[in-house]
């Protein structure tokens, strides 16, 4: 995976969060994923398909999930695994991943799948054999959440 | 004013119902696909469609497409991530008044539904 794919989509991160919730983010190094267990999470899941392709995941600990979920919904969340919080963590992911396949300007457009939203614990993120996954943990004053993106040409 | 906010996310309806009722349109009815928005168009009257482009069962721009094929002439707003300049023409040219790219603002999406419904100028 071309470095160079990963920049519209961490700009489109900080562009969501800031627009959305008003909440700037601050990116750390990018690294290789690990496919290690990650303890209680939200995983947002959705593909991108065209000329370029990939997928895109933003996973939040619970805590990050919850204050950005209220935060859209201008309201106080208490339970992660409700529909409030994975609509809006899905949403996020849809808006990260549109704004990103935009600045490719690809004639016809890329194409975005509907967004899919994994809760629960110990669980793995199996990435296939080949693919090379990007991780770039992002930082922000409502908590910790982390991008990670396999992107390029079909 | 009647909106109807066609979005598979309840965090997006949510969002623009809230935005719309700070320019005074809290009669709003909710969609959550395109077949709902068509079903919801043809029974009922509204001056105001805000519309999602990527949905389950039937896309906003199929949706679109049908409402203006049947003579259906509501004001229309994309509210959409598709913010390829093709996408934009290919609205614009099926009949969508107004375009917004998804992030926006409650501020960015008031201005735009004042755009098509100038009566709300002055909200």
């Amino acid at each position: 995976m071309n470095v160079a794919y990963i920049n519209p989509f961490v700009e489109a991160v900080d562009n969501v969060f800031r627009t959305m919730i008003d909440v700037p983010t601050t990116r750390k190094s990018v690294r290789m994923s690990s496919e290690n267990g990650t303890g209680v999470s939200l995983t947002a899941i959705i593909g991108i398909t065209g000329e370029f392709g990939g997928v895109v995941v933003l996973r939040f600990p619970p805590t990050t999930a919850l204050a950005t979920a209220g935060k859209m919904l201008g309201t106080t969340l208490t339970d992660s695994a409700s529909p409030e919080v994975t609509d809006a963590i899905a949403e996020l992911a849809n808006m990260v991943a549109g704004s990103a396949k935009a600045k490719f300007e690809q004639d016809p457009p890329l194409q975005l799948g509907l967004p899919t939203v994994v809760h629960g614990s110990n669980y793995r993120v199996r990435y296939p054999t080949r693919s090379i996954w990007l991780e770039v943990p992002f930082e922000s004053a409502i908590g910790d959440f982390a991008l990670e993106l396999t992107f390029g040409s079909a | 004013m009647k909106a109807l906010v066609v979005d598979d996310s309840m965090t997006i309806r949510k969002i623009v119902i809230k935005a719309l009722n700070t320019i005074g349109i809290t009669d709003v009815a909710e969609a959550g696909d395109g077949e709902e928005c068509v079903r919801s168009v043809s029974t009922a009257e509204y001056d105001i469609v805000l519309l999602d482009w990527n949905m389950p069962k039937m896309t906003g721009i199929d949706a679109l497409k049908t409402l203006r094929e049947a003579g259906k002439k509501v004001p229309v707003i994309m509210v959409t991530t598709e913010a390829e300049k093709s996408r934009v023409i290919e609205a614009i040219k099926t009949g969508a008044n107004e375009y917004l790219i998804k992030p926006f603002s409650p501020e960015q999406l008031a201005a735009k539904v004042k755009n098509v419904l100038p009566a709300l100028a002055g909200a």
